[in-house]
């Protein structure tokens, strides 16, 4: 036998030993959940409570942006996708292509914070003066009654479902497909938490923030739906009730007939003890009717 | 015995010399499929975008509709960055590696070197965090801005990435200048001061440019440290003290996000184009001088 | 007669270190005259041609006693400027070691050093010097050219013109023509007997019959210790010690 065969042999005899020995992993029942940042400590707190209960049941949570999670679930490589945002069409219908459906759940809802800096007299703005101060129509505080400041801009990158769902919402008026745009000179934040000390560290600043990222020595704007009507703080209650305009449901996506443990987890999260985590964390649960 | 052991000599020999061969042409081989592969996604955004507006478009709006994929902003922010750090790395990488070489006595010389190495091994993104909270803050009350997130923020942090590559290597240059350059200097009276200038650093010239480019390379390919302080505004920039949105950090940013095949994945992937043309060119210039340097 | 000793060397001692390299040296040096420097490998004879313009500062650990004058000045003494030192005593070394610039840089090397003159003063000394060593001729139409490119003769006659053109007026020649082939030492042998004309030089040299040819004084030296100065051609006819008749005769060395 010449020694390109041996190697060849040796290889293939290697591959069906790994192949063999692989499957053994898996006997634990690992569910692998990855996308939003928003939503990761959410997961992790889920899953750690999931866990107690299930010892059997291991359960990994990844971030990485609602994009990365959907992206694996089209290619397969998770088990749940956590997505702030929906997902597109043309990306179901990615995932479709297998033959597969995807099913969608929205576990709880987000309100998203328009945040200031501490010192900004400016309290509260209507959702057109926010999407003109976003697309940088409106340059300058004293503008809307503040300092003669020029606005400092902060918005998460575009990997962000929280930055998606502002674009869409907030600055297109809830038309997804409109023409309006993030103003050039909008500060891209890589994560909430540069961006929350961004907003500490400037006076002039302005950005949007999941409410779970809302702390006290940041100045909340509250918002009005239009001109005429009344300015709401944002909360559990106001997001819950709809009558905060600025909130989003948070979703789980997930392909095809379910392993029992998946559908187990899913009726834990949607179940009292999930919602109740779910407002443990800032985040907004179901109505429970 | 001596006889006995020849062949297993010529068996071991061989088989090295194949291994080695063999490392060789995997190594050539995954770079040519890399480059395939970037060219065949980037070169795909021109089936549905003409290439005269990537090339010389002003905006990056991936996700509108319709898209802009002008790549000008990204990579003039790509370039201010990058002259930035090197217009501050060169003049402190030139000293420290002069400082070293020359002047620097034996005991100082090793631990001065081992610790310019060391900032070689420090992860760019604990020098990204580390910028953010030290740097971030400095430059905004020192240059009295309304953030710190600016270009000038990312040129200084790339600027202490690049120290690493532009001191060892200038300083290797400098070193290979003969002793007798150097006596020959002194021995006319020149200072040690004037020997630098007028002898050690024209001959080492080439050597020390071949530093400067390679530290380019090493500067503009850099993602994580300045994902996280230039403010990632893809704005045309006009100046230092302003955010900008760099090419590496597009792609870190917009990769988790876009969808496979679509036209803004393609976009990411045309940067990547962009950025391997222009750290090949880069490259080609060290090694030019490099070659240089080795010929005088 | 004291008038015409340009370099004086007085109860020399060299230490590297605890090596005690050179020992109690005393002897004077002439003006324009070519003084040759003999003796074995290790015996100290670089060492005292690079103490004459203090070059063996650059090595650690060097430390010095007694006194060496140039033109009646002590070298060694506390406020003595170096680079003045070294302007007018210069060194032409083993290997050419000319500058990795223009042939004209390096002869107007020592003029951007020490000098303010303007341009075409420069160039006039130029001029001179490389006339001086005989390269003029052959060069003035590569000035551009670089020094690198010139035969081991010729860049070790540009060391020569780069120290001339500062106006030393000291050549200190440390081997100069271990580097070269025969014929190139030839010439420069003979260029060293037209230099005499106007500089004072010093040589060491391995090479006995090249101190013979070219020197007017030779003084050898032995384990750091300077045995026998005199005229040349008393040195090698008939020395007054033992030793040095060993060595010239080639009995050891």
């Amino acid at each position: 036998m010449s020694l390109r065969k041996k190697f060849f042999v040796c290889l293939t005899v290697f591959i069906f030993q790994m192949a063999s020995v692989l499957p053994v992993f898996a006997e634990g029942e690992a569910i692998q959940i990855k996308g939003s940042d928003t939503m990761v400590n959410l997961g992790q707190a889920w899953a750690e409570e999931f866990m107690r209960a299930n010892p059997e049941v291991s359960i990994a949570v990844t971030g990485g942006g609602s994009g990365t999670g959907i992206a694996a679930i089209i290619s397969n490589t998770c088990d749940i996708a956590q997505a702030s945002r929906s997902m597109k069409e043309e990306e179901i219908e990615k995932a479709e292509n297998s033959g597969e459906k995807i099913h969608e759940t929205i576990v709880g809802y987000d309100g998203i914070a328009v945040v200031a800096h501490p010192s900004n007299p400016v309290s509260g703005l209507t959702i057109a003066q926010i999407a003109d101060i976003f697309t940088g129509k409106v340059k300058n505080w004293n503008e809307l009654g503040g300092k003669d400041l020029p606005i400092l801009v902060l918005s998460r990158d575009r990997n962000s479902g929280t930055h998606v769902f502002f674009l869409e919402h907030v600055l297109r008026g809830g038309n997804s497909k409109g023409p309006e745009e993030f103003d050039t000179e909008a500060l891209m934040m890589p994560s909430n938490q540069s961006l929350v000390q961004e907003i500490k560290s400037s006076e002039a600043a302005i950005g949007y923030v999941g409410l779970g990222y809302v702390t006290s020595d940041l100045k909340v704007i509250t918002v009005a739906k239009n001109d005429g009507s009344e300015y709401v703080e944002p909360s559990i209650e106001t997001v819950q009730n709809a009558t905060y305009p600025i909130s989003r449901p948070l979703y789980f996506y997930t392909r095809g007939t379910l392993r029992p443990a998946v559908q187990k987890f899913i009726d834990f999260v949607l179940g009292p003890e999930g919602q109740e985590i779910i407002e443990l964390l800032d985040f907004v649960p179901l109505n429970k009717d | 015995m001596e006889s006995a052991r020849k062949p297993w000599n010529r068996a071991l020999e061989f088989l090295i010399e194949r291994a080695i061969f063999f490392a060789g042409i995997i190594s050539i081989f995954f770079v040519i499929l890399i480059f395939v592969f970037l060219l065949k996604e980037g070169v795909s955004l021109l089936k549905t975008y003409p290439l005269k507006d990537f090339i010389f478009g002003q905006k990056w709006y991936p996700i509108s509709e319709p898209p802009s994929f002008g790549v000008v902003p990204l990579l003039l922010g790509s370039l201010a960055v990058t002259m930035g750090a090197i217009v501050i790395a060169v003049p402190l990488g030139m000293g420290a590696a002069i400082y070293i070489a020359v002047v620097a006595p034996g005991w100082l010389k090793e631990i001065l070197k081992a610790t310019v190495e060391f900032l070689a091994a420090i992860p760019s993104i604990v020098l990204g965090f580390i910028g953010l909270v030290t740097l971030v803050p400095l430059v905004k009350q020192v240059f009295h801005l309304t953030t710190g997130l600016t270009a000038i923020s990312g040129s200084i942090m790339l600027a202490f990435m690049a120290m690493p590559t532009i001191v060892s290597m200038m300083e290797d240059a400098l070193t290979a200048v003969p002793r007798s350059y150097r006596e020959g200097a002194i021995a006319m009276g020149a200072t040690k001061w004037q020997m630098i200038w007028r002898v050690l650093l024209p001959a080492a010239s080439s050597g020390m440019l071949a530093a400067i480019m390679l530290g380019i390379g090493r500067v503009i390919g850099e993602t994580m440290a300045v994902l996280m302080i230039t403010g990632n505004a893809a704005r045309i920039p006009t100046s230092l003290f302003q955010p900008v949105r760099t090419m590496t950090a597009t792609i870190a940013a917009e990769m988790g996000e876009a969808v496979q095949g679509s036209d803004h994945y393609f976009a990411l992937f045309a940067i990547g184009i962009v950025l391997f043309i222009i750290t090949f060119l880069i490259n080609l210039a060290a090694g030019f001088f490099i070659g240089r340097a080795h010929h005088k | 007669m004291t008038n015409d000793i340009v370099i004086d060397v007085r109860d020399y001692n060299l230490y590297y270190g605890d090596f005690h390299a050179l020992l109690d040296v005393n002897l004077s040096i002439k003006k324009k005259s070519v003084t040759a420097i003999i003796g074995p490998s290790g015996c100290g004879k670089s060492t005292l041609l690079r103490g004459l313009n203090r070059m063996n500062d650059l090595i650690d650990q060097v430390r010095v006693t007694g006194e060496i004058f140039i033109e009646g000045k002590p070298i060694y003494a506390e406020k003595r400027d170096l680079v003045e030192l070294r302007k007018k005593v210069g060194m032409v070394f083993q290997r050419p070691n000319p500058f990795p610039l223009s042939v004209y840089e390096n002869v107007a090397f020592g003029l951007r050093l020490h000098s303010h003159l303007s341009k075409e003063e420069v160039a006039q000394k130029v001029e001179e010097s490389l006339k001086a060593v005989a390269l003029w001729k052959e060069l003035k139409d590569k000035l551009k050219a670089p020094a690198l490119r010139l035969s081991g003769e010729q860049q070790q006659r540009l060391c020569i013109a780069r120290l001339a053109a500062m106006s030393a007026d000291i050549f200190l020649m440390d081997e100069p023509c271990s580097a070269l082939d025969p014929v190139a030492t030839q010439h420069i042998e003979e260029l060293i007997r037209v230099l005499k004309e106007d500089y004072t030089i010093v040589i060491v040299t391995h090479n006995m019959a090249q101190a013979a040819r070219v020197s007017d004084e030779t003084a050898y030296f032995y384990l750091g210790k300077l045995i026998e100065m005199g005229p040349t051609d008393q040195i090698f006819t008939r020395p007054a010690r033992k030793e040095t008749e060993d060595y010239i005769t080639g009995r050891f060395g």
